[in-house]
């Protein structure tokens, strides 16, 4: 038995020593860590720096899904669904959303069923399946309260956009009903008048109303949604922003604003380029995004775009500060990647810092911290002393 | 084997007598003593290297916090006051709510973990060799694991929780008093009977190793803990001349300051 004068004193001050320990160990508001060794398919890192990744099983050449921390640095558990086999041969899809608590995931994956399983990892239990698809998402979103989750597809045919309320129910029940409270479907979309030449040139990005784009391109041919892509919650969420994709490998995408929880188009803006990524501001009233390398941002009300004076492939908005966390994979005149943040009202840049690699961003949900993480296993922490 | 035949005379009066071989009990009584003696040894070396350890981790502690619980104490604060501030603009703001109430409850447990400040800055720990000597003197010799009886233990448990302390604080006196007021008392005088004794030599060495377990253990435990690591990269940062408290103490300094003037301008910045 440990003395409790020893216990006590590893114990009473170890919050301020384990900050102190930190502190020393950066050097600027940053701090890398090594997740997992390999490199995954699939990564996606929650707000409580819990890492979900499809990663391969280096001695049996097949793959699997993994629960890390990214402070702990070590596997907490394989995901498994009863019945189906927690390993696959390499090189099949995975979509993975974690709830805005990190309590909850939602996992679907080439390995499974063609369903989405829900996971509570706070009771470490799988909670069921719900949502089967004909077409593999092509990505999955919670809403900032937890009472709606989206999961998007694309490919044509059933490609769809699915809403489903989330049940408030205990811990580790079912929060999901098997079909969703409502649906957009290609088709539906399809009908749309947006799509339409004259449409387009009214509400393009660069504002050109003569018929051609920026590059004197032509595009007086209808264009055809050909599926769904990433897609996001407006943080009082009363809309759910979502990329449509449009046939052809050079199309641009455009930006489809819906209502919640009917899915019935608010808005839709065409982009320039293939949308990265985007995310609401914390007051529900903008949407930054990420298109062909530039971000921009569109007032939700007037859907009038800025195109903001920096490159980036990823953004994540502060949940409750005018602030951006941002990746873009190169700089002006080098190869090299970086992470940064933006004051949204003065359109400052600060506490940039070196990053290759990048696939998802997350703030914590108080907006202490903010986590990157990389296919190859590292984790970019953002701690600042002040935010 | 050749045997070798018995002298067939009788003894003769006055003759010098054959020592009496010693009995087997005896003879086993003997080799747990100097288990027991090589074992007390041990026990009090390893006793010493945990007090050791404790007391210097104790007082890096109280060094740590003089210099840093404060200054986080109150750059929490300066940041619940701002999330504070935030929340107070923005009324509809439900998530900026939600922070600064967190804000707070950070700012209130990091004051709580920090305690009072001394206004004098804390000594570290270091024994005199004087010390180490008494406090191995004192393990020996008081040591609860070395006794079988019940009230003598519960007593030894009491000095050695005394000794532990006045060792922290490098009270020389207290220590050379402890070991006094047990090498006069009653328990100190040891029960007669070779069976008796053997009984409670074995009952000590079981339990003296059973304490060796738990020293391992507290170690392990010492030398696992963030306040170890700390104290590790502070020490080694003044072999090469930097005070790396100081550095810390500074940089947050420099934070509260940041803080300060965002309270006081709070439109200058929206970070």
């Amino acid at each position: 038995m440990i003395p409790v004068a020893t216990q006590a004193l590893v114990m009473r001050s170890a919050a301020l020593v384990a900050r102190g320990l930190r502190d020393l160990s950066r050097e600027s508001n940053w701090l890398v860590k090594k997740v997992f060794a390999g490199r995954a398919g699939q990564v996606a890192v929650s707000p409580a720096g819990q890492v979900c990744a499809l990663s391969p099983l280096v001695r049996q050449g097949s793959e699997s899904i993994a629960l890390y921390d990214v402070e702990l640095g070590v596997p907490l558990l394989a995901l498994a669904v009863p019945g189906d086999s927690s390993v696959a041969a390499p090189g099949k899809p995975a979509a993975f959303a974690w709830s805005p608590t990190g309590q909850h995931l939602v996992a679907a994956w080439g390995g499974w069923l063609p369903e989405l399983h829900a996971f509570d990892l706070h009771a470490k239990k799988f909670l069921g399946a719900f949502g089967d698809y004909a077409n593999f998402p092509s990505h999955l979103a919670w809403s900032d309260e937890e009472n709606y989750f989206a999961a998007a597809s694309s490919g044509a045919g059933s490609a769809s956009v699915r809403l489903w309320a989330v049940s408030r129910r205990g811990s580790g029940e079912m929060l999901f009903a098997a079909e969703p409270l409502s649906e957009l479907t290609l088709e539906a979309c399809r009908a749309w008048p947006e799509w339409r030449p004259e449409q387009r040139s009214d509400s393009r990005e660069d504002g050109a109303a003569d018929g051609s784009d920026a590059d004197g391109a032509d595009f007086a041919d209808s264009a055809e949604p050909a599926g769904f892509r990433r897609s996001a919650f407006s943080p009082d969420e009363g809309s759910l922003a979502c990329v449509v994709e449009i046939e052809g490998e050079w199309a641009d995408d455009s930006l489809a604003i819906l209502e919640i929880p009917s899915l019935r188009k608010q808005n839709v803006f065409h982009a320039q380029g293939h949308i990265t990524d985007l995310a609401w501001t914390y007051d529900s009233r903008q949407i930054i995004f990420c298109s062909a390398g530039q971000a921009s941002r569109l007032t939700a009300d007037t859907m009038e775009p800025e195109p903001l004076p920096f490159g980036a492939e990823l953004c994540a908005c502060h949940p409750h500060l005018p602030i951006c966390l941002c990746f873009s994979s190169w700089l002006k005149n080098s190869a090299k990647g970086r992470l940064f943040l933006v004051d949204l009202n003065r359109l400052k840049i600060f506490d940039e810092y070196a990053a290759e690699g990048v696939v998802d961003l997350r703030w914590s949900l108080d907006g202490s911290k903010a986590y990157a993480v990389t296919s190859d296993g590292l984790a970019y922490l953002y701690e600042p002393p002040l935010l | 084997m050749a045997l070798k035949a018995a002298d067939p005379r009788p003894a003769k009066p006055g003759a010098a007598s054959i020592p009496k071989p010693p009995k087997p009990e005896d003879q086993e009584l003997a080799r747990k003593l100097d288990e027991q003696a090589a074992t007390e040894g041990d026990l009090a070396e390893r006793e010493l290297r945990v007090a050791n350890l404790r007391a210097e981790l104790s007082a890096f502690e109280r060094r740590y916090l003089h210099f840093l619980g404060s200054r986080y104490a109150e750059l929490d604060e300066c940041k619940a006051q701002l999330a504070e501030q935030f929340a107070r603009q923005h009324p509809e703001n439900e998530r900026a709510q939600q922070a600064a109430r967190e804000a707070r409850a950070r700012a209130d447990e990091t004051a709580s973990a920090a305690g009072e400040q001394s206004t004098q800055e804390p000594r570290a720990f270091e024994a005199t060799p004087e010390m180490k000597r008494l406090y191995r003197d004192v393990a020996k010799r008081i040591h609860p694991d070395l006794t079988s009886d019940r009230d003598d233990r519960a007593k030894r448990q009491r000095l050695m929780a005394e000794a532990n302390q006045a060792y922290e604080q490098g009270d020389e006196a207290q220590l050379v008093k402890i070991l006094n007021e047990y090498e006069c008392s009653p328990e100190s005088v040891k029960g007669e009977g070779a069976g008796a004794e053997l009984v409670r030599v074995i009952r000590r060495l079981s339990q003296a190793r059973g304490r060796l377990a738990e020293i391992e253990a507290e170690l392990q435990q010492l030398l696992r803990s963030d306040l170890y690591q700390l104290h590790e990269r502070v020490r080694d940062a003044e072999k090469d001349g930097r005070d790396v408290l100081r550095e810390m103490s500074a940089k947050v300094d420099e934070q509260i300051a940041q803080a300060r003037g965002r309270l006081e301008s709070p439109d200058a910045d929206s970070r």
